[in-house]
């Protein structure tokens, strides 16, 4: 059976709306999330296929901006190039293009170099497995900096391109925590009661169907989730299962959806990190999504996390 | 006299084997957990040894311990009892080093309830506890002792020695502080097990389980406070049916929810029972 039925059968037995909740009506124009590979792109136009084989044209807004390892211009990015874009007007208008764009998170197994670039070599959790990254010389300062402890048992984040089946790590999408991926510190003691809505840093992740909408979420059951790592997480977040719905919202950008908690966060759990990207989180990365909603709800994926509150939705 | 200091033996003995058993133990306990990630590492005297080695060094030292104990209870002979002195003077030596060098991390000695950092009152008790070895070597009692001369004189020694350790023990006020500051129910793990057999003991339970087809779940999850189990069965008309229940996971008799929801496709709740508890 399904993850999907959850939602309506667990609100048969407790008596709620089986309909699942939408978040509050929003005053901001919507965004919308499409990806795709480019068949073709000029100033003023970008055409691609999305993940069903349907080709798509939106035009490209005069303000819009582009990322493909570094920002370009929109018309720069390359055809076959696999997209992620950020669209107004109901997905008609491109604003906001990343080409390629991938994001590495794991535990470090193991280093290696290749001529000036650096290998490393990640788990990545239950689902991605095991990757293999390229640091190119040119943005090993910068990540290093970022990652002092490029050593086997430490946690590593950033933020990359894809391409030709290579991953190269560009970006360093958070400051490596100091402790291994192992200790992680356990969340402060929870007085008594629990709020409805936990604040911390949500982050993006490619661990997800292309295209699918939903979210990771750290705090599962180890017994249900069939996730060994699940149940980790240095914000005191309650227990949910997949199948539940989430309540995201964006503190910065005042935008909330609900979403459904597809899979288990065992990395973003691992992660005590704030996100800065407008004003400080409260520690902690409490939830991660995937790449449309991430978009859709107004985050950036080449900064990699926004200040973010959840609950049941 | 020499009573006097024979009773106070018996005492110091008493509370070195408590001490040593129950250090024992929770030791054992906390390397055989392995805790949850990192859990050793905020761990005593294993931080100055290399990671690999953690467990292996916490669990030779909880052997020392019960060896140790055995020793002190059941012989006459010096060789625990100097092994004990040796024990508790090494164990000061290590605190204050430890105290020195990693500031950060708790002495370990009951395992992970000593998780708070080194302080005097932690040098403090191994120091105690030493001279309480010394004692026993001095006057070398041993358990049987200890029975026969069981006297109100033994029990205020013991008082007494249990109010100093206690004083110096800053594993009480953790432990205190545990209960006081208890997680709430939606973040505390719940074993599915005792979920499923405090639903099997529920009234609800009773008087649905003519309904259903099988005895084992075809789904569980938990949201928040409650559990969910999903069992494939039959309406009273004899149509497919999943029936849900959901157990709260707080309290002996937790109440209990049940609905039965029409097979996949036809949807619709054909009968809801209200929120009766299980209490009766």
């Amino acid at each position: 059976m399904g993850v999907e039925r959850r939602y309506a059968l667990a609100s048969a037995a407790l008596g709620r709306s089986g309909v699942p909740p939408q978040a509050e009506v929003e005053e901001r124009p919507a965004l919308s999330g499409v990806t795709g590979e480019i068949l073709d792109i000029s100033p003023h136009l970008v055409i691609l296929e999305n993940s069903e084989g349907v080709e798509e044209r939106l035009v490209i807004a005069p303000w819009a901006t582009a990322w493909h390892g570094r920002p370009v211009v929109p018309a720069e990015l390359p055809v076959g190039a696999r997209v992620v874009i950020r669209a107004r007007q109901s997905g008609r208008v491109a604003e906001r293009l990343w080409g390629d764009v991938t994001r590495i998170t794991g535990v470090i197994l193991s280093l290696g170099t290749e001529r000036r670039d650096l290998t490393v070599e990640l788990d990545c959790g239950p689902h991605r497995g095991t990757r293999t990254v390229v640091i190119p010389y040119g943005a090993s300062g910068r990540l290093r900096v970022r990652h002092p402890q490029l050593e086997p048992g430490f946690l590593f984040d950033a933020i990359g391109t894809r391409v030709e089946g290579t991953t190269f790590a560009r970006l360093p999408a958070t400051s490596q925590p100091a402790y291994r991926a192992t200790a992680v510190p356990p969340p402060p003691p929870a007085y008594g009661g629990i709020q409805s809505r936990i604040s911390g840093a949500a982050a993006w992740s490619d661990a997800f169907d292309d295209g699918e909408a939903g979210a990771a979420y750290p705090m599962l059951e180890r017994a249900d989730s069939g996730c060994e790592d699940a149940g980790v997480s240095c914000t005191g977040l309650p227990y949910l299962a997949l199948g539940s719905m989430l309540y995201v919202g964006n503190v910065c950008e005042s935008r909330a959806l609900v979403l459904p908690i597809v899979a288990c966060g065992c990395m973003a759990g691992r992660f005590c990190d704030r996100c800065v990207e407008c004003g400080t989180s409260p520690r902690g990365r409490i939830v991660e999504l995937s790449p449309v909603s991430f978009v859709e709800l107004g985050g950036d994926l080449a900064k990699g996390c926004f200040n973010a509150r959840v609950g049941l939705g | 006299m020499t009573v006097e200091v024979a009773t106070l033996a018996a005492a110091a003995l008493t509370l070195l084997v408590l001490l040593l058993v129950l250090g024992s133990v929770a030791k054992i306990a906390t390397a055989g957990t392995d805790a949850e990630p990192g859990g050793l590492s905020r761990l005593g005297p294993a931080m100055l040894v290399p990671e690999r080695w953690r467990k292996p060094v916490l669990i030779f030292c909880a052997t020392v311990e019960t060896t140790l104990a055995c020793g002190l209870v059941l012989t006459r002979s010096p060789l625990p009892r100097w092994g004990t002195i040796a024990f508790f003077a090494l164990a000061t030596y290590v605190l204050w080093e430890l105290r020195r060098r990693r500031p950060d991390v708790g002495c370990g000695c009951f395992g992970e309830a000593s998780g708070s950092p080194v302080g005097l009152r932690a040098i403090g008790r191994a120091v105690v506890l030493t001279a309480m070895a010394v004692t026993v070597t001095l006057v070398p009692v041993t358990g049987a002792d200890v029975l026969s001369g069981l006297s109100w004189d033994l029990a205020i020694a013991l008082a007494a020695g249990v109010a100093l350790l206690s004083v110096l023990s800053t594993e009480l006020e953790e432990a205190i502080a545990r209960v006081r500051y208890r997680a709430p129910c939606e973040q505390r793990p719940v074993p599915a097990a005792r979920t499923l057999s405090r639903l099997r003991s529920s009234s609800e339970w009773r008087s649905h389980a003519a309904l259903l087809v099988s005895g084992e779940p075809e789904d569980t999850w938990r949201e928040l406070c409650w559990r969910f189990f999903v069992y494939p069965g039959r309406t009273a008309a004899g149509a497919k049916a999943e029936v849900v229940f959901a157990v709260y996971l707080s309290g002996r008799r937790p109440p209990v929810r049940v609905a039965v929801v029409g097979a996949e496709g036809t949807g619709g709740t054909l009968h809801e029972s209200t929120g009766l508890s299980a209490t009766r």
